[in-house]
């Protein structure tokens, strides 16, 4: 057992390294800049801005900038994290056409999909601190480190983590089980955006797709974020609620979502290899 | 060639096993059965080829067997374990190689992307450090070892795949079309490896395909011929030669004329006939029951007003047992 685990994780640390090596920035100080910062901050920023006109920057609708903010910052880590598991995946096959090796590997090919991606994941969460930051001086939002919870905040994180993973995972299963899936994997974080309550509180939405939203993890975690960054000064999804129990309503919603996602990756795996997808090469 | 590799003595053990192994696709428009109830029985220690024209289905059956296909109906089992319920346990006992691509990520150096996968198959970083090197060594690639990958030529990426294969020791190393796109030399290297790698362990099982006749009688202990998805003979090569011993084989050398193929055919006593165009004359090769049977050949060909260059009687070739057995030859397109 202590072995087999042993073994996992070097695999995953290969994994890795061929994940920095191939397609992360880091190296690439440029790239870098560009994706991981520039992006979500201008994402951010043009955000903040087309708001500030709207309301004219009134008193009363600073805690819905700070809102704002806060959502398209930890926003930025699910868009880069989630699409690079689904580039990478399809990148692999198509263009390096070497999937089929890593699939057939020992090593859980779970496991290499998140060491494949975990140099990107790592970058996307710099780019979180980087646009809370931004944010906090252009915007003079009130956020200062001293005054973070940080349990509260590492907790929602670390199940929201989880669960962006397993959904991440299942995804990259799912484009595999698909033909000529190109450009979904992005296609797929925008549309978790609209329902994660990162730009507007899940409860303006229509009423059963509102009802949806309230089963994915990602509301339940903003709104902790925001609670343990703002303490109280950004705009609330679930004022009702009580730290312990959105935090128990995220719990919740990742067991749903890793519940969920082992069922339909059992799916999609079988679905690739009876189509024989895992290798397929017309699409790149 | 002194064959260097014998089955093992111990045949109750089968390195793979199929049993009506069906396999059909389906797309919009048609349905092909790319392999149709093929039983196969390789033991343990063998060398077993698997030969067969363009689309006999050989790539299917390879994926099927490595877990990466599932088969339409039928059971396969390699090490003792079944490729569609147990496939998890499978995968730390078994390799593949295919030779006719160029996977690789560029921007890694060889040795680098070796040690990953190495990594990725349990294997201890030393050790697998130390495997590679002779791997590379020993296929003549030591040089290219710190390249990086689109540095290399087509050929020697493709012997770097052959190192991924066989670094990682699994039990029954699947390759397909292994020495496809190879100039001669770099040819010869595969297949010596390959070779040397069985010899290092006599209970490794190897499973090439390939549409080279002469790798397969060369190289191999077995051989099973694959056509439209069917297995139509199987046996060592030997074997397999000698179910052509009673024909006679005749090439004859044409000049330039017009087609004379299907009026060959025609004549009785003319088992199998194919040609090649090779140097702008057509190379027939024909089998025929008996020497009786050349007169009325070279009526034929005179009576088309064809000229013969030349024309020899040979000894059996692999390619004849399967022109004999499909009809027609390895390279010629079906009717
Ligand atoms: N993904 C697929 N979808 C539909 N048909 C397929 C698919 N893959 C293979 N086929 C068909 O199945 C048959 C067998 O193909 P396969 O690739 O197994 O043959 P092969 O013996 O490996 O040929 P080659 O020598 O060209 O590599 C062919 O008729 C092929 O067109
Ligand atoms: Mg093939």
């Amino acid at each position: 057992m202590g072995v087999a685990i042993t073994r996992q994780w070097t695999g995953y640390a290969a994994a890795v390294r061929l994940g920095w090596a191939v397609s992360s920035n880091w190296t690439r100080p440029i790239l870098f800049i560009v994706y991981s910062v520039l992006r979500p901050v201008s994402m951010a920023l043009i955000l903040a801005v087309m708001y500030t006109v709207i309301t004219g920057n009134a008193a009363a609708t600073r805690p819905y900038l700070a809102f704002l903010i806060v959502g398209t910052a930890f926003w930025s880590f699910i868009q880069e994290g989630v699409s690079e598991f689904a580039t990478g995946i399809l990148e692999d096959r198509g263009r390096y056409h070497i999937l089929k090796y890593s699939y057939m590997a020992p090593l859980g090919f779970p496991i290499f999909l998140i060491g494949r991606a975990t140099s990107k994941l790592a970058s996307a969460a710099a780019s979180v601190v980087i646009v809370l930051l931004v944010g906090t001086l252009a915007l003079h939002l009130d956020i200062s480190p001293l005054r973070v919870d940080y349990p509260l905040l590492v907790a929602a994180c670390l199940l929201a983590f989880v669960s962006v993973i397993a959904f991440a995972i299942t995804l990259s299963m799912v484009l595999l089980a698909g033909r000529d899936l190109h450009g979904y994997g992005e296609i797929m974080a925008q549309f978790l955006y609209l329902f994660s309550g990162a730009i507007f509180p899940i409860s303006v939405l229509p009423g059963p797709i509102a009802w949806l939203a309230s089963l994915s993890p990602l509301p339940y975690w903003l709104e902790l974020c925001r609670r343990a960054i703002m303490h109280g000064q950004a705009y609330l999804m679930f004022p009702n609620l009580s730290d312990g129990e959105v935090f128990l309503r995220l719990v919740a919603a990742t067991a749903g979502t890793l519940l969920l996602g082992y069922v339909l990756y059992r799916m999609a795996d079988r679905r690739a290899r009876r189509l024989g997808y895992i290798d397929m090469e017309a699409n790149w | 060639m002194a064959r260097t590799h014998h089955p093992s003595s111990d045949t109750s053990r089968l390195a793979v096993e199929t049993r009506r192994l069906t396999r059909v696709y389906k797309t919009r428009r048609e349905l092909t059965t790319a392999l149709q109830d093929v039983d196969l029985e390789v033991g343990e220690g063998e060398l077993f080829g698997v030969l067969g024209p363009n689309g006999a289905g050989k790539t299917t059956l390879i994926k099927i067997l490595v877990t990466l296909l599932l088969p339409t109906s039928g059971q396969a089992f390699v090490d003792g374990l079944d490729v569609v319920t147990d496939y998890k346990r499978l995968r730390s006992r078994i390799g593949m190689v295919s030779g006719g691509e160029q996977a690789g990520y560029g921007i890694l150096k060889v040795r680098e992307q070796l040690w990953m996968f190495s990594q990725f198959y349990g294997m201890d970083s030393t050790a697998a450090r130390k495997r590679i090197d002779e791997l590379l060594e020993r296929l003549g690639l030591s040089d290219a070892a710190n390249k990086q990958i689109t540095g290399l030529s087509s050929g020697m990426r493709q012997k770097m795949n052959l190192v991924r294969g066989l670094m990682t020791d699994p039990r029954v190393l699947f390759l397909d079309e292994p020495t496809v796109a190879l100039d001669v030399s770099a040819a010869r290297d595969v297949r010596s490896e390959v070779r040397r790698w069985m010899r290092e362990d006599p209970t490794r099982t190897v499973i090439l395909t390939t549409h080279y006749m002469q790798e397969a009688d060369e190289l191999c202990d077995r051989v099973a011929i694959v056509n439209r998805g069917r297995i139509v003979a199987e046996g060592t090569p030997r074997a397999l030669k000698q179910s052509v011993d009673d024909d006679v084989i005749v090439d004859l050398q044409l000049d330039p004329g017009t087609p004379v193929l299907d009026r060959l055919r025609a004549i009785e006593g003319v088992g199998a006939a194919s040609v090649r165009e090779e140097d702008g004359v057509d190379r027939f090769s024909l089998m025929l029951a008996d020497d009786g049977v050349l007169p009325r050949v070279m009526t034929t060909v005179e009576g088309a007003g064809r000229h013969v260059s030349g024309l020899v009687r040979r000894q059996p070739t692999l390619e004849d047992a399967f022109v004999k057995l499909v009809g027609r030859s390895m390279t010629e397109e079906e009717a």
